[in-house]
């Protein structure tokens, strides 16, 4: 509890917290509390105006922007979130392993990153699910993997330095197995990095799945995923702005509401901080 | 008076409310005088110098009283004025060379860019200025100095032209903060002889900030102690040392050793807590009530206790009159004497680092490998305590390393007679080793008790979880913490509390050797004192070897029965500690020797400096490893032929070519005035 304490104290934390809380709540009770059905078409009340009836206005087929923004949330934000799992547990193992073994594995392990890291994300993602097929759980991994580099150099490189402190020395001269000195001497100090790290990630995950969305590779129509709202809305844009600015908005806000939790979350997490 | 320094108080807003840096600081600094401004770590002694130059990095809630440099009154003084004031009429010296100069600018540019901010002077002008300043401060060869980087000398040459930069516009004041504490014993005491001759030949001003009251006394003309923020004594160094006043100052100068420590028995005092100053809150009538041993309410507590004249002293303490003259610490030094059975022997152990890479490998090129060990050798007997010595790079911790199985050596190990084949963990609970800093070496994210059942659980496994705890208690209580420690987390402890939590965990092994690597070197001396009786005690109840080192020679006499000196990478003289007072020494342990500054009024310290730098250490040298920098060498042979290893007595080598007998003709190290007891 006091952990969230600290948290809300740093001016960053509380607004972070409270549009993550937000942002989750939506996923999680969105589609039961929308005031609408999202799929419903009012063909009367085509492009529509934020009004009383439609609180966000409507799209080219009449269907009610608010409740779709709520209804797409839970795809949304829990891809994003699963693609950056993905991404932390197969970055981390592979850069804590090869930081704390060191030599040649380190060097050959590294190399491979860097070459993947070579290929710039959506252009690696593209690769993967042309090779997976096209479906949402299929965009998921792929973005997964392709993050999974960069958060490797982030742990490696942290996994560096905590491997040159004394506690560590320590626990190698009273003769412990590197499960142990893995585990329980460098994983707990290397882990604050790296869920600063992953938060903001989650904000570059949701945008990313909407660009696969957007091209047509990950969510398919009707379906009211962010980033597919907004590649349809495009061809509206001059008709109504509002099918785009509600579902980027909401992209903007997620994103700004991670990232400002990572900001929050590296004070709090500093073990030297007061509590 | 250069700069006058009144009622001057200073307060930081932080998230915790308001904290007191500095309260009611009087001092002035003649022209010509250097003031020695001496305190433990927190005392506020670098914020003072912070304050002098108007540069502070706190966020200030309340700042009253007045500093003023000569004419102009600092306290008023507008940013432009005061850029201009820096480097011409107030220099900085800083402790760490290596980060105060700019690594991508030659020597010769550092000095020259700041002789011509402050002075219209060519570019041809301002190199022979240059040229000057470097040989004033007594580099060799200033002409090739100028085009080096500070990458491409040493430590000690760095701080020579920091020293250089401070004074090129020739200063009304020049603030020393901390110079000599980043270098090595021989550096540091050439450093302070060029500082002396300076303070002669170009009348230098200057404020001297140190830990290390034996570098203050050596160069100041007036000492003044500063505890929590306010000063409560200034006197002259050798009225301090031999009559301090004020109470803090008594007790920190009971816990410093001294080399007369052997011939008169004196224990070192410890702190009875460490409990910090009061910073916040009320402001007490007298800071140093909470821990002052003769403070009475009655006198203490009615007003607030100010700086006065007593004698030859500036006291702030209310009862300065009536205190006893001389705080005697009970019993004497005595050494409780090691079993005849030996537990560790390491024979010629050699340490390389290899730094060619696989690149090198491939092109069968033999990459450059530092010789870290060269064949040293030791050996403890049970409930010895063994002195390692030398300057940084001789070795010493990679000699720790190596025999707590942290680095790989070439060489022999023996334990109990018995040779050992590899480190195992049985070999592993037998040695354990306590390291510098324990900020880094206890795991910030594990508390006291699971750092403690560590060892425990690997060595001592049938210990159910109930017995593991009281064990953890147990070991709480041999290192004098409470036994709720073991909930706490490391940073919520104080720096001597976290170095006994270390020592707690080596203890917990029931180790027969302990390595202490330079564990009392970041420590405040009260603390060091404090450690140090541990550990004595420690090895009485369990009879363990300890191999204790350090590059602070004074503290062995408290508590090593033998000394080995370490040299490029191998031992080069043992001897008993009790033989310490007379010689013969080896050339380099003389000097070593000599340079460890003192605070004792009865003792005059023989001077004794090295020349030249540490030669490099990736090739085996032919000769001496010592010969380029002895004294008392002997051209060829000493530069051609490796040394003897000559016993003077029984327990005491020296590896040289002198003849222990010719050693001893050197006049002794220590004059020792007899004291009437």
């Amino acid at each position: 509890m006091s952990f969230l304490k600290t948290l809300i104290r740093h001016p960053q934390g509380a607004v972070g917290l409270f549009l993550t809380a937000l942002v989750l709540t939506m996923a999680a009770i969105g589609p039961s509390i929308a005031p609408l059905d999202p799929e419903t078409m009012h063909f009367a009340n085509r492009f529509e105006p934020p009004s009383a009836e439609f609180l966000l206005g409507t799209d080219w087929f009449g269907r009610d922007l608010l409740s779709r923004m709520m209804v797409g949330a839970q795809s949304t934000v829990l891809l994003a979130l699963l693609a950056t799992i993905i991404a932390t547990t197969i970055g981390a193992l592979i850069g804590i392993i090869s930081g704390y073994l060191g030599g040649w594995l380190d060097e050959g392990i590294m190399r491979i990153v860097d070459a993947i890291m070579a290929i710039p994300g959506l252009l690696f993602a593209l690769l993967i699910i042309s090779a997976l097929g096209t479906s949402a759980l299929n965009a998921v991994i792929a973005i997964g993997i392709a993050f999974a580099p960069g958060m490797a150099r982030i742990s490696r490189s942290v996994t560096l330095q905590i491997r040159a402190l004394d506690y560590v020395s320590a626990a190698r001269s009273r003769g412990e197995n590197s499960l142990w000195i893995v585990l329980a001497e460098i994983l707990p100090n290397v882990a604050a990095p790296i869920i600063v790290e992953a938060t903001i990630r989650v904000a570059f995950a949701i945008m990313t799945l909407a660009t696969l969305s957007f091209l047509g590779l990950g969510a398919q129509p009707p379906s009211p995923e962010w980033g597919l709202m907004i590649s349809q809305g495009r061809e509206h844009m001059f008709r109504s702005p509002w099918p785009i600015i509600v579902p980027g908005g909401a992209i903007a806000l997620v994103a700004i509401g991670f990232n400002l939790l990572g900001d929050g979350l590296r004070d709090v997490l500093n073990p030297k901080s007061e509590h | 008076m250069v700069l006058e320094v009144s009622n001057y108080s200073l307060t930081y807003g932080t998230a915790a409310g308001d904290v007191r840096i500095l309260t009611d600081i009087n001092l002035h600094i003649g022209s010509g005088e250097i003031l020695g401004l001496v305190g433990e770590s927190g005392s506020a002694k670098s914020s003072l110098a912070n304050a002098i130059l108007r540069d502070l990095p706190g966020q200030v809630t309340d700042e009253t009283g007045e500093i003023t440099l000569k004419d102009i009154d600092l306290m008023s003084a507008t940013p432009e004025v005061l850029q201009d004031l820096h480097g011409r009429r107030i220099a900085m010296v800083f402790q760490n060379a290596a980060l105060a100069l700019d690594p991508v600018q030659t020597l010769g540019s550092h000095v020259i860019e700041t002789l011509q901010c402050h002075e219209p002077l060519t570019q041809a002008q301002a190199e022979t200025k240059t040229a000057e300043l470097l040989a004033l401060v007594g580099l060799p060869d200033h002409q090739a100095m100028m085009k080096r980087y500070p990458h491409e000398v040493s430590g000690g040459e760095k701080q020579r032209v920091v020293v250089a930069l401070a004074l090129a516009c020739q200063p009304d004041l020049i603030l020393f903060d901390e110079p000599t504490s980043a270098l090595d014993a021989t550096t540091a005491a050439t450093l302070l002889d060029l500082l002396h001759s300076l303070k002669k030949t170009a009348g230098i001003s200057g404020l001297f900030i140190s830990h290390d009251l034996g570098t203050v006394a050596d160069i100041a003309d007036r000492v003044s102690v500063i505890y929590g923020g306010q000063i409560v004594e200034t006197a002259a160094p050798d009225v301090l040392f031999s009559d301090p006043c004020h109470p803090y100052t008594k007790s920190l100068l009971a816990s410093l050793p001294r080399p007369s420590d052997s011939r008169t028995g004196r224990r070192l005092s410890s702190a009875p807590s460490n409990a910090p100053p009061p910073r916040t809150g009320a402001l007490p009538a007298c800071i140093y009530s909470h821990l002052c041993p003769h403070h009475d309410p009655q006198i203490c507590d009615t007003s607030a206790v100010r700086l006065r004249q007593i004698d030859q002293h500036l006291v702030s303490c209310a009862r300065a009159e009536i205190l006893p003259q001389r705080t005697e610490t009970d019993g004497a030094l005595t050494l409780v004497p090691p079993k005849d059975a030996q537990v560790l022997m390491a024979r010629d152990i050699n340490v390389r680092f290899n730094s060619a890479s696989w690149v090198d490998r491939i092109l069968r090129r033999k990459g450059a490998s530092v010789l870290a060990l060269n064949g040293a050798s030791i050996s403890l007997n049970r409930g010895e305590t063994l002195g390692l010595v030398g300057e940084s790079g001789c070795g010493k911790s990679t000699l720790a390393r190596a025999l707590a199985g942290l680095t790989p050596f070439n060489g022999t190990i023996t334990l109990d007679g018995s040779p050992v084949a590899q480190m195992d963990k049985a070999y592993r609970e037998r040695v354990q080793i306590i390291f510098q800093n324990p900020d880094a070496s206890l795991n910030p994210r594990h508390t006291i008790g699971t750092i403690l059942s560590r060892p425990l659980k690997l060595y001592r496994t049938s210990l159910s979880a109930q017995e593991r705890a009281q064990e953890i208690t147990a070991i709480l209580q041999r290192v004098r913490l409470p036994a709720s420690y073991a909930s706490r987390y490391p940073h919520q402890l104080s720096g001597g509390e976290k170095q006994r939590v270390a020592i707690a965990r080596a203890l917990a092994a029931n180790p027969d050797v302990i390595i202490c690597d330079e564990i009392t070197s970041g420590l405040d001396a009260s603390v060091q004192a404090a450690i140090v009786a541990l550990l004595r005690e420690i090895q009485q109840t369990t009879q363990a070897a300890i191999i204790f080192i350090t590059h602070d020679l004074a503290i062995l006499r408290h508590i090593a029965h033998r000394i080995a000196v370490m040299y490029l990478g191998d031992i080069i003289e043992t001897r008993t500690t009790a033989t310490l007072d007379h010689g013969p020494y080896h050339p380099y342990t003389e000097a070593l020797l000599s340079s460890s500054p003192s605070i004792d009024p009865d003792t005059q310290t023989r001077r004794v400096r090295l020349s030249g730098n540490l030669p490099t250490r990736t090739t085996k040298l032919q000769g001496c490893p010592f010969s380029s920098r002895c004294q008392h060498k002997q051209d060829a042979l000493c530069k051609d032929t490796p040394p003897p290893v000559q016993s003077a007595t029984a327990e005491h080598t020296i590896t040289c070519h002198i003849a222990p007998t010719d050693l001893a003709k050197h006049a002794p190290i220590w004059t020792f005035t007899e004291t009437p007891s």
